[in-house]
């Protein structure tokens, strides 16, 4: 057993946070929020030339071989300095799955501008019930011909607004043999009849409703097969659980560390508060939910690296980023006092991103019911 | 990364299968911390001790020359998960004597130490059996606070004072004691020694304190001027405290382990239980179970990744501390989780495990009436957290 990184993996660890350090301050990430696109294109630009979108792809698709654990470690510190970028929802959500499911006409001709940064893609999944069961999936798709044609809306859609293509989970069908009824679509996103409009989230993060108004998508941009997409959701889920995670343990750690360093700084009754017992144990344990939630994010991340994905341990590492990510947020600003109630304090900027955190990839609620389900047909060992 | 446990590792995980299904009751299934209470659980947790020990797995991790197979920690954690899941007894020797005694000898006795008290422990017979007298009256978390003290005569140790909250003193053939042995010292962490006692010198007594639910487990250790040969002296004299410090960890290390195997045991237990009963169906019962699901995964991984940082020569300093809170976190949740799905059986006595109302053998009510002791036990969660706070994220000291 070995938990720690090897020689290139610290060092793509190192790189992307130098990178991070220098180009995302928190400075930055407060000009987003305000910034109409929610991101920065001469950083989503360098960020393509550091070969970052294409990480996982093979090289015929412009990629550099790498693998899901690279990918962890960036979302990791992506979610370490709160980088606002459409990465998750282009690289994590709908690159690899195209990369999996994928036609290789599919791959030719939407890896490589993936890779290098030209196209943004957002996952269009949620709708009004938001909820990730896909049988809450309303959005109808219809053939009509050689086409089909897409009604309905989808909620909680991030970057959906300067998204070049959208991954649609829509329903053809009902339950029939071997399939489910669900549907993923390739939609460019400038066919007609879309509509987007940016949610008042708090923390400005560009989630979007988009409308879908009899919108037609030629056939050929099925991805995977006609209704049995709830395998491509699963395979989404099962990766976008554990990057969403890994960003969540990036953001944890971040915010823990920033509370250490203010209790060591901040002087009252002539003490650091940081040398009081009831300051001392909160960060303790937020220090171990950190450490716990670090393993679990690592050791699901090698289980897929191998090929062997367990819904049982991806779930219980989403719900322990849902517990720990709020608790380390509650508690950091409680113990920054009132100072960390303002907006001038980086520590809030960590705290108002807990719930679409939580939110994205399913709640602990959801992921409870998925563990449960695994432990039905779970088997004791016997002697 | 590779969480891929060992080809070596999973066949000795076979090899203990293979064991408890030969050697304990089917169905086995065990309290913890109860064998050193009733005479005939005693009894029969040295029988499978001295088996242990013919299967060299006592003492595994100890050098051969002392009784061991020099186990690597990997090998050590996998048998004490799986003692911890099939809740093997006799492990342990007393508390001590498996756990700490041996091996902190092995790094601060005598060669005349080592030749005497390890193999007694290695083989499993009651004179390797030890308990341990660090709790005083006045000293639990503030263990620098002891009275009790040892001062030299001649060629021996005249020992004076009380020891309490001593688990197996009643069953102990040793005591690994902590005394003061320079009353003058200038800081009163330099005047301390530890020397090892026989239970049946004159001048020892042993009162019993028994527990709220009736377990015999702890008690009170009386000395009035106790002697003992200055040979049983280990390590250097008022060193006790360093030296305490420097096997603490590695001795603590691997508990984790054991804790998470236990644990996972009752988890399985009440997952089986909740599908028989349809419990399983409720949805809080079914969410409750997924989230100590995930408690039990969670503190198997803290638990590995002390060994791993330990299998690295690292000493592993707060870790042991992250676990020992984590796990009685888990324990406690497990308890509370547990007795809600027994529902009113979770009220039955654990000590009449044979009762025929009684549920997977007590060990539900079992764990809920111990898990307050286990969290003080061998340093309380507070003084837990203290130690992840001043030594893990480096706060500056509360006291």
């Amino acid at each position: 057993m070995d938990f720690g990184f090897s020689k290139d993996q610290k060092m793509i660890q190192k790189s992307v946070k130098d990178f991070l350090d220098k180009e995302c301050p928190t400075d930055k990430v407060r000009e987003l929020e305000e910034d109409e696109l929610g991101y920065d294109p001469a950083m989503w630009k360098k960020m393509a030339e550091l070969g970052w979108m294409g990480i996982a792809f093979p090289e015929e698709y412009e990629g550099t071989e790498g693998d899901i654990t690279d990918l962890m470690i960036m979302m990791e510190e992506m979610g370490r300095v709160l980088l606002p970028s459409p990465f998750f929802s282009t690289v994590a959500l709908c690159s690899l799955p195209l990369l999996e499911y994928g036609s290789s006409e599919q791959k030719k001709n939407f890896l490589p501008n993936i890779a290098s940064g030209s196209e943004i893609w957002s996952l269009a999944l949620t709708e009004q019930s938001a909820k990730y069961d896909t049988s809450e999936i309303g959005l109808g798709a219809t053939l009509e011909g050689n086409e089909y044609i897409l009604t309905g809306s989808k909620l909680f859609i991030q970057y959906a607004n300067v998204a070049n293509y959208l991954l649609v989970v829509a329903r053809t069908g009902g339950k029939g043999e071997g399939e489910d009824g669900i549907t993923l679509f390739i939609v460019d996103k400038k066919s007609p009849g879309i509509g987007i409009e940016i949610m008042p989230t708090t923390a400005h993060d560009k989630q979007c409703e988009v409308t879908f108004d009899r919108v037609k998508v030629p056939k050929s941009n099925v991805l995977g097969e006609v209704g049995k997409g709830g395998d491509i959701v699963n395979f989404i889920l099962q990766r976008g659980a554990i990057l969403k995670s890994a960003e969540m343990l990036g953001g944890a750690q971040a915010a823990l560390d920033i509370t250490v360093e203010y209790a060591k700084q901040r002087i009252q009754f002539k003490r650091p508060i940081g040398s009081f017992q009831a300051i001392q144990h909160k960060l303790a344990d937020m220090a171990t939910g950190v450490e716990g939630l670090r393993y679990l994010v690592y050791a699901a991340t090698w289980e897929l690296s191998i090929g062997s994905p367990s819904n049982l341990k991806i779930s219980m590492v989403k719900a322990k980023a849902n517990e720990v990510y709020q608790r380390i947020g509650i508690d950091s600003i409680k113990i920054h006092g009132a100072i960390g109630f303002t907006k001038e304090q980086d520590i809030g900027l960590y705290y108002i991103r807990t719930k679409a955190s939580q939110f994205a990839m399913g709640d602990s609620g959801f992921h409870r019911e998925r563990m449960a389900t695994e432990l039905e047909s779970y088997q004791p060992p016997k002697l | 990364m590779d969480f891929k446990s060992g080809e070596k590792e999973e066949a000795l995980r076979r090899q203990i299968r293979e064991f408890v299904k030969e050697e304990l009751p089917s169905g086995w299934l065990t309290a913890m911390l109860e064998e050193e209470s009733r005479d005939e659980d005693w009894a029969f947790a040295m029988s499978i001790a001295k088996k242990l020990s013919k299967r060299g797995w006592l003492t595994m991790s100890w050098p051969e020359e002392y009784g061991g197979k020099g186990a690597s920690l990997w090998e050590q954690a996998i048998y004490l998960e799986e003692v911890g899941y099939w809740g093997i007894p006799g492990t342990s020797m007393g508390v001590s004597g498996v756990a700490w005694v041996g091996p902190s000898l092995v790094l601060f006795g005598t060669d005349e130490q080592k030749e005497k008290y390890l193999p007694q422990i290695a083989s499993g017979e009651p004179d390797g059996v030890w308990c341990t007298g660090y709790s005083e009256p006045d000293a639990g978390s503030d263990f620098a606070n002891i009275r009790t003290t040892a001062i030299k005569e001649g060629d021996e140790y005249v020992i004076n004072g009380q020891k309490i909250w001593t688990s197996a003193a009643h069953r102990a053939r040793w005591m690994w004691i902590a005394a003061v042995t320079d009353p003058d010292a200038p800081k009163r962490h330099a005047g301390i020694s530890t020397i090892v006692v026989d239970m049946k010198s004159e001048g020892i007594t042993v009162n019993p304190l028994v527990n709220y639910t009736g377990y015999h487990i702890f008690n009170e250790v009386f000395f009035d001027e106790v002697r003992v040969p200055c040979e049983n002296l280990v390590g250097e004299e008022n060193k006790g405290w360093y030296q305490l410090m420097r096997s603490l960890g590695y001795e603590r290390g691997s508990v984790g382990v054991g804790a998470f195997g236990y644990g996972k045991r009752i988890l399985d237990e009440l997952i089986s239980y909740a599908k028989q009963t349809g419990l399983f169906q409720n949805p809080e019962i079914r969410h409750k179970l997924a989230d100590r699901a995930m408690d039990i995964e969670t503190a198997k991984m803290l638990a590995y990744q002390t060994i791993w940082k330990m299998s690295k020569n690292v000493i592993p300093v707060y870790e042991p501390s992250r676990d020992k809170v984590f796990n009685d976190i888990v324990t406690e949740r497990l308890a509370l989780t547990g007795t809600e799905i027994m529902g009113g059986y979770s009220q039955l006595d654990p000590l009449n495990r044979d009762s025929r109302w009684t549920k997977l053998q007590g060990c539900v009510e079992g764990l809920y009436w111990l898990f307050p002791g286990i969290a003080i036990a061998a340093g309380t969660d507070e003084i837990e957290r203290n130690i992840i706070a001043q030594f893990g994220l480096k706060l500056p000291k509360s006291y």
